[in-house]
């Protein structure tokens, strides 16, 4: 038996097909809406799209997990309520959610649904944690990516809820659900309105060889020629530091790399992580089918106890470099 | 004159027969562009049905945007597209220098692998063999649209030819096979026959436009 669930992500139907075959344990995905932390244009399944998703996935033995994992806006709570109803109706095995509200409205109304704590809920600690657990029946928790493997060994063992970790895709800068950069440059939040750097504000200018993109009338970056790029986000954007007393602009957050924590997987298990999941249901589903069967040719070999085949994956990611990010935390 | 050689180089066959369809799709573009608006137009107005057919949610989806014209640059082939979304979906054929909302470029073999979801876009563009300008909405709902298919366009062209889709799949097993027949048929030719297949496939691919 596997140690690890191994959790995929899907931004539309063919993805989702691509996850489920490539081997998933479970697909999670959102809703055509502002309820989900990737509400990108032309991205994400309508109720629909969903039902035949869930039949999809569990003819081959697949869950599937919908995440409505932003803040719902004050006086308009409607679509979120009804989010978790669309979900808990359509046979969905788990809802993904961050909000202290969302988390009791569903706990009420669907006492049968799972419930599964969001990064965007940030919680990090064992008192957090058995809060949501008491509270509201959460079953497991998505921890951020702030944690080293040694805390996340500590944390389960003061537990006793399920813990999923990031394992693979995009990072965020560590303040997952908390931060307001894109909102300072956009007027729109990623944490309400599910969109971090929302397309409708990025802009790329070609300049010369050299790449400009900007995000809502600022310059965030500017890739030299040949130099690979990033997602337009500000937490990855190039700054100079000390009121422009310096000459070169730098990453002040973080630079543009990817995760991948597949060297970790005997530590993981040791810390008793549950489920791994893949970053990613803004990707294409080229990515999601190449990086989950990598993924699941890794797992499979590691619960044989053979050597973990290395993945291929630098074409794919941001950057065109990886890290394993806090759970090493080489900087230190 | 200077003899050009063999043009396909030896790979899988299943990446000799991608080849060929990338070589065809960029003859087809060099032949709407001779076409012109009129028998161009109807050519590519044909595609686009029977695209439609095949995809009809992606097609529904691309009607519901607001209407905006995106220019669709594989550089290294003969011609662009004007792909306008929107109530009037519509596909013609155009300069490299059109006017549009937004601007999509990079080789012709990787927006075709892009069209049919064989390559990430994201991955493409970290690695800079897709440049993007103009409205990034546009561009990234047409994406996410698309990649949400099971696109194919030969496949699909083919499907529509009735009885010969059948063919299909043949000629793409075989495509290797028969290249190699006719790479070696070639260097075996005497060179004036040579030079003219030479200038046939390069007036089939049309001359680079703005090259």
């Amino acid at each position: 038996m596997n140690p690890f669930e191994l959790i995929c992500p899907a931004g539309n139907p063919a993805a989702l097909r691509a996850a489920v075959d490539a081997g998933a344990d479970a697909v999670y995905l959102g809703f055509r809406d502002e309820t989900n932390a990737r509400n990108f244009p032309g991205l994400n399944f309508s109720r629909a799209e969903l039902a035949e998703a869930v039949a999809y996935a569990h003819a081959r033995s697949v869950q599937v997990f919908v995440a409505i994992n932003t803040y719902p806006q004050a006086g308009n709570l409607a679509p979120w309520q009804r989010a978790v109803d669309d979900a808990a109706r359509l046979k969905a095995d788990a809802v993904i959610l961050a909000d202290l509200g969302l988390l009791d409205y569903a706990a009420r109304h669907h006492p049968e649904l799972r419930l599964h704590l969001s990064v965007q809920a940030s919680a990090a600690n064992a008192e957090a944690i058995r809060l949501y657990r008491d509270a509201f029946r959460v079953r497991r928790v998505v921890l951020p990516r702030v944690l080293t493997v040694p805390e996340i060994a500590r944390l389960n063992a003061e537990v006793d809820v399920e813990t999923e970790v990031f394992v693979f895709g995009g990072l965020c800068p560590m303040a997952e659900g908390r931060c307001s950069l894109s909102s300072y440059a956009t007027g729109l939040s990623p944490n309400k309105q599910g969109v971090c750097s929302p397309a409708s504000h990025v802009r790329y200018e070609p300049r010369g060889a050299a790449l400009a993109s900007r995000l809502g009338g600022f310059t965030i970056n500017v890739f030299g020629a040949g130099e690979p790029a990033g997602y337009p986000t500000l937490c990855k954007g190039r700054f100079v530091p000390g009121g422009g007393a310096s000459a070169d602009p730098a990453y002040l957050f973080e630079e543009p790399t990817s995760l991948n924590a597949l060297e970790l997987l005997p530590d993981l298990k040791a810390a008793k992580v549950c489920a791994l999941k893949i970053e990613g249901r803004q990707r294409g589903k080229a990515y999601i089918a190449a990086v989950v069967a990598a993924y699941r040719r890794a797992l499979d070999a590691f619960a044989r106890g053979q050597p973990v085949p290395s993945l291929d994956l630098d074409a794919m990611v941001e950057g065109g470099s990886q890290t394993t990010g806090a759970y090493t935390r080489a900087w230190r | 004159m200077h003899d050009p050689g063999p043009m396909v180089q030896e790979h899988a066959p299943e990446d000799q027969a991608r080849n060929v369809e990338v070589r065809l799709t960029r003859a087809g573009l060099g032949l709407a562009r001779r076409l012109g608006d009129g028998a161009g137009g109807l050519l590519l107005d044909r595609l686009l049905r029977i695209l439609e057919a095949r995809h009809p949610r992606a097609f529904a989806a691309l009607g519901e945007l607001p209407d905006a014209r995106l220019l669709i640059d594989p550089v290294d082939a003969p011609a662009a597209l004007l792909l306008r979304v929107g109530p009037g979906l519509a596909l013609r054929v155009c300069g490299r220098d059109a006017e549009a909302e937004a601007t999509v470029r990079g080789p012709c073999a990787r927006l075709l692998d892009l069209l049919e979801g064989r390559i990430d876009g994201d991955a493409l563009f970290f690695r800079r063999e897709l440049s993007i300008e103009g409205d990034t909405a546009l561009i990234l709902a047409l994406r996410n649209t698309l990649d949400g298919e099971e696109m194919d366009l030969f496949a699909d062209i083919a499907a529509a030819a009735g009885p010969l889709r059948h063919a299909l799949p043949v000629a793409r097993r075989n495509a290797g096979r028969v290249l190699g027949l006719l790479g070696t048929a070639r260097r075996f030719a005497p060179p004036p026959l040579r030079w003219g297949m030479a200038v046939l496939e390069r007036r089939l691919s049309g001359p680079r436009q703005g090259a």
